[in-house]
């Protein structure tokens, strides 16, 4: 799944590690969700959403093939 | 980044080094080479690698940023179960020539280092409830799996050589070893395999 993570961080200055933090997950885990490794549940989603102040849909992207299935 | 994850510390290292001595052990038991229970001590022995082993993977985990609180806490309660079980098998495999073949000890004797197997497992429970950060439970359940897989395939394919006659039989306590190989490969293999959807 794509996200908008990166440059949600970078719009606000922060680190993986900053966010990692707000988070309370370690940096690996957020690594791995921002390179779409790995897709978060929707109770981190939602944690996610709440630390930016956006919601859920604003951070992360349905895929391409998806969105043409629709 | 990534150079920093390259440049990481080598648990990988110590758990070849640890198969290696199992391997060699075993090769030497079953040719008869050593007699019982020398084997027995050697393998003891060589669950001391483990302590290198999972201080090495402590620091590749800080250093790639991995690091949580329930995992400095299942570091340390593994630790201290691999030590006591090298130190039951040790104590196991020396007093079996002491005691009397058919006394009741030898039930003692054999029990003893199945505690702190339970212990390591328990560990692994403890861990995976305690774990609040749900990408690091995944990974550890994956690699559990990965240990899973290793000891199912390996114990199938060493049934059937035993079966046909080709291999000689050896003692099933071989498992618990090869578990812990398969959990440090699933831990060490990196997140290649997270494109969940």
């Amino acid at each position: 799944m794509n996200n908008r993570l990166r440059v949600l961080r970078a719009e606000r200055q922060w680190s993986q590690q900053d966010l990692a933090d707000r988070l309370e997950v370690s940096r690996q885990s957020v690594n791995a969700i921002e390179t779409g490794k790995y897709d978060p549940s929707l109770p981190l989603a939602f944690k996610i959403a709440d630390v930016f102040q956006l919601a859920i849909e604003e951070i992360f992207l349905r895929d391409v093939g998806e969105q043409a299935a629709e | 980044m990534t150079d920093a994850v390259q440049k990481k510390p080598k648990p990988g290292l110590w758990a070849g080094l640890f198969a290696a001595n199992l391997g060699i052990i075993a090769a030497l038991f079953i040719t008869g080479a050593l007699e019982a229970p020398t084997p027995y001590i050697l393998f003891a022995l060589n669950f001391l690698l483990l302590i290198p082993m999972i201080k090495a993977g402590k620091q590749a985990q800080e250093e790639s940023g991995a690091m949580t609180r329930a995992m400095r806490d299942y570091n340390r309660r593994f630790l201290v179960a691999s030590a006591l079980y090298a130190a039951t098998m040790l104590g196991a495999g020396g007093l079996t020539n002491v005691i009397p073949q058919e006394s009741p000890a030898m039930w003692l004797l054999a029990i003893a280092p199945m505690l702190p197997a339970f212990g390591m497992i328990w560990a692994i429970t403890r861990y995976l409830r305690e774990e609040t950060d749900e990408y690091q439970r995944y990974k550890a359940v994956r690699a559990s799996m990965v240990g899973l897989g290793f000891v199912l395939v390996l114990g199938t394919g060493w049934g059937f050589l035993e079966t046909f006659g080709l291999v000689p039989h050896i003692w099933a306590w071989w498992v618990f070893p090869a578990w812990a190989m398969g959990l440090a490969l699933g831990m060490v293999l990196p997140e290649h395999a997270g494109d969940a959807s």
